[in-house]
């Protein structure tokens, strides 16, 4: 039962959210995140049938997805809205996974956007509560930051799928996140390599489960396997998965990339970030006193906190409208600052933390931080792109592109 | 945000900028545009006559002035987000005078001390047919209480007397009344003094010449207390809030306007058979201002939205002091590289911009001030 927010403000809703966790949410589960017991809240999230449970509750209750439209079981929120909402979830710990991210952030709006009813109706509830895994088949070991040069192949074929035929995918992806558990993938190939690269790409929904799927998961330098390689050999995709136009794939990509953008730049909230977490470590550590130390932790405050403000300030411009390049600025900003805190979360640790006795260890957490430090500066698209895309997108300068960008893809040089 | 902090920090809803927002602001932005082209300005060698002409035109057509002091006293009773707009539309075009000084810093200290005289003294200065200034620092140039030498000199009955030297003081040779802080046997103190005799001005050499500066020198000078004996600090702590405020979004117009000014050049500037502005180089260096600004822009706009008095606002202001000041600096530095040799002539506009931001980083508290006073607020909640 979709909850009523109509004609609340931002702090009625944030009480109307917080009054219905506090009734909804399983008991054990809400004590364990009033206390901040760590332990406990760990046991719940690994019982499958516990997160099962209350995943479908709350995605019922459209507070999983409060920015889609009452139709498809959201909310309708503006961004500044689904802001709020998001920080109770997280202050209840009783939010989606960040292995959902793709589907709830990427997929969801995509397929709002450029879906055909039949798929709204197959992907949207589902999605929303919790029964399927999205990943993203974008990236490739030949197109990384030139994206649209991308060589996964889906051809037509005339049998197979319901009605509308079906294509056959061959190709490789790659840094697909939480691949590996995914149930459905957003998948672009090309499906015509005379036209110029942009111009030849379809979008598709792609059943992960389907024969000829390959995931191998990718150990990245943080020692974690988030991300994963995918192999599709001679997947059988019906027409009725193809999202948008045939050709379009590339606009239809865009919705997502933007989506993506935005979501990466931060929580839209002002108060205790990264940088506090660290000087507090850093009071209990010594590493305080130590002056130099102690204003490189302030610029970074300085800058963390000037960071939230922007994301308050871009969701409460964005309304219900949806997120455009600006995205890149605030993306690229926290990109940066996320490598000035990795970098201090080891410089207060005693010994800065290159050697420590056990894992969990507070040492080893700041290892874990710094390592996973540069992640963001690449992943969603280099700062490098970022910096085109403001600078091409926001700014209006002239685009420095392929110079090969309007010739059929099949027969550019180097390829 | 937290739940135990959710409400300390993010009190107010911010920028929901109204319809009348918008209007004000374009009334400034058509004013500015059309009385202070940079181009056509007096070369900086005699920024007199532009701020003086200004200064006639925020007075007589808009009542910049009585912006933020209360209609009671004749003002327009603003608060501190329509101050901010004005900044930041005077700070696209580096404009200067006494308003920041009379406007700002005296005014607000003025409503903070409140009394009599402050009642007396107010509609003179919203009307702008007064204007006064708030003399603070001394030899060390910092704002700190303990820093304030000049003290009453005849303790022992009698009107109060001061002596001592006030540095770089902000358009001190142009007011007509002084707001002094100095010491007595209750702490630091608000005193209200005339240019004359016993309180000498003697123009400084500015790095911003826009924004003209004195040393106020007081031998046994007459001065009529404002406010409470001992409490004049607290009324310049708010005369420092709110100019952090108005500093902050004066910094980002300044930046916008270097930014929009540096993008048209590296679109239009054909070197290599091509605008400069396709390499990377080039772009991305653009980029990185845009960043900048847009980060400095919701800082300063935070700032100025939180109410006065809250742990938010003393939050919010030390924000945007510490990082628009720094973002404003390196915008100036990053549009002369962008701009190249034309920028580094004296008929070029960037080097206004580049002085306004350095001198716009030290007037009131430097970056590295606010990150102190954030320290204490660091890892406790807010």
């Amino acid at each position: 039962m979709a909850m009523d927010v109509a004609g609340l403000d931002l702090d009625a809703l944030a009480a109307r959210v917080s009054g219905w966790l506090h009734e909804h949410l399983p008991e054990p589960w809400r004590q364990a995140a009033r206390d901040g017991d760590r332990r406990a809240l760990a046991r719940i999230l690994a019982d499958p049938a516990t997160t099962s449970a209350w995943f479908a509750e709350l995605g019922d209750s459209g507070l999983a997805t409060p920015g889609w439209p009452a139709e498809y079981g959201g909310l309708g929120l503006a961004a500044d809205a689904t802001a709020v909402v998001s920080d109770e979830l997280t202050r209840w710990q009783a939010a989606r996974p960040a292995e959902d991210f793709v589907g709830l952030a990427l997929g969801g709006p995509t397929i709002i956007e450029w879906g055909s009813e039949d798929q709204k109706q197959r992907f949207l509830r589902p999605l929303a509560r919790g029964e399927h895994r999205w990943c993203q088949l974008f990236s490739e070991p030949g197109a990384g930051s030139d994206l649209a040069s991308l060589r996964t192949r889906a051809v037509r074929v005339a049998e197979g799928g319901e009605k509308g035929g079906a294509w056959v995918v061959n190709g490789q992806k790659v840094w697909s996140s939480y691949s590996h558990s995914a149930d459905f993938g957003l998948l672009m190939a090309r499906t015509d390599p005379a036209q110029p690269k942009h111009r030849g790409i379809t979008y598709f929904l792609l059943d992960m489960h389907s024969p000829g799927v390959e995931v191998r998961p990718l150990r990245q330098l943080n020692g974690k396997s988030e991300f994963g390689e995918v192999f599709f050999t001679d997947v059988v995709v019906p027409d009725d998965d193809r999202l948008g136009p045939e050709g379009r794939g590339w606009s239809v990509a865009m919705t997502t990339l933007m989506a993506e953008r935005s979501g990466l730049s931060g929580r839209p909230g002002v108060g205790p970030g990264q940088a506090d977490a660290i000087a507090t470590r850093a009071r209990q550590t010594g590493a305080w006193d130590d002056p130099v130390i102690r204003d490189q932790i302030m610029q970074a405050f300085v800058a963390e906190r000037a960071l939230q403000m922007a994301t308050v300030r871009a969701f409460a411009a964005l309304g219900r409208s949806e997120p455009g390049a600006e995205g890149s600025i605030r993306k690229l900003m926290h990109a940066q600052l996320e490598v000035t805190l990795g970098v201090l979360a080891t410089e207060v640790e005693p010994g800065d933390a290159i050697a420590w006795a056990a894992p969990g260890d507070d040492a080893a957490v700041a290892a874990e931080a710094f390592l996973s430090a540069k992640i963001l500066s690449i992943a969603g698209g280099t700062s490098e792109i970022q910096r085109n895309i403001i600078g091409e997108r926001v700014l209006g300068l002239p685009r420095d592109g392929d110079p090969y960008a309007n010739q059929p893809f099949d027969q550019r040089p180097h390829d | 945000m937290t739940a135990d902090t959710g409400t300390a920090a993010g009190a107010a809803p911010p920028f929901g900028w109204t319809a009348e927002h918008d209007e004000f602001r374009g009334i400034l932005r058509k004013l500015t545009e059309s009385r202070t082209p940079l181009a056509c300005a007096p070369a900086p060698g005699s920024p007199d006559a532009r701020e003086r002409e200004l200064w006639r035109t925020w007075t007589e057509e808009i009542g910049l002035p009585g912006l933020i002091v209360p209609e009671e006293y004749g003002g327009a009773g603003f608060s501190r987000l329509e101050l901010a707009i004005a900044a930041e539309e005077l700070g696209r075009a580096v404009v200067g005078g006494p308003l920041f000084a009379s406007a700002v810093l005296a005014t607000e200290a003025l409503l903070a001390a409140g009394g009599e005289q402050a009642a007396e003294i107010l509609p003179g200065l919203a009307a702008g047919s007064t204007v006064a200034t708030l003399a603070v620092t001394e030899a060390s140039g910092r704002w700190r209480p303990q820093d304030i030498a000049a003290a009453v000199s005849d303790p022992g009955g009698g009107p109060p007397r001061l002596t001592g030297t006030k540095e770089a003081v902000l358009s001190a040779a142009e007011a007509d009344l002084i707001l002094v802080a100095a010491r007595e046997e209750a702490g630091v103190s608000l005193f209200l003094t005339e240019p004359g005799d016993a309180v000498q001005v003697t123009p400084l050499e500015v790095l911003d010449q826009s924004r003209p500066m004195a040393r106020v020198v007081l031998r046994d000078a007459p001065g009529r207390r404002i406010g409470p004996a001992g409490q004049g600090w607290t009324a310049v702590e708010r005369a420092l809030q709110a100019g952090t405020v108005f500093l902050a979004a004066e910094q980002t117009g300044g930046s916008r306007a270097l930014l929009d000014a540096a993008v048209e050049h590296a679109k239009t500037r054909i070197q290599f058979g091509q605008p400069i502005g396709r390499f990377q180089g080039v772009k991305h260096k653009l980029a990185d201002m845009a960043v900048r600004t847009d980060m400095a822009a919701a800082a300063a706009a935070w700032a100025a939205w939180q109410p006065p008095g809250t742990e938010a606002v003393r939050l919010g202001t030390a924000v945007a002091g510490a990082y628009c000041s720094d973002a404003y600096l390196q915008t100036a530095l990053d549009a002369i590289q962008v701009h190249g040799g034309m920028a580094i002539t004296w008929e070029h506009h960037a080097h206004r911009y580049l002085r306004r931001a350095r001198a716009d980083a030290a007037v009131l508290l430097p970056p590295r001030e606010h990150r102190r006073q954030l320290e204490a607020i660091i890892g406790t909640g807010i």
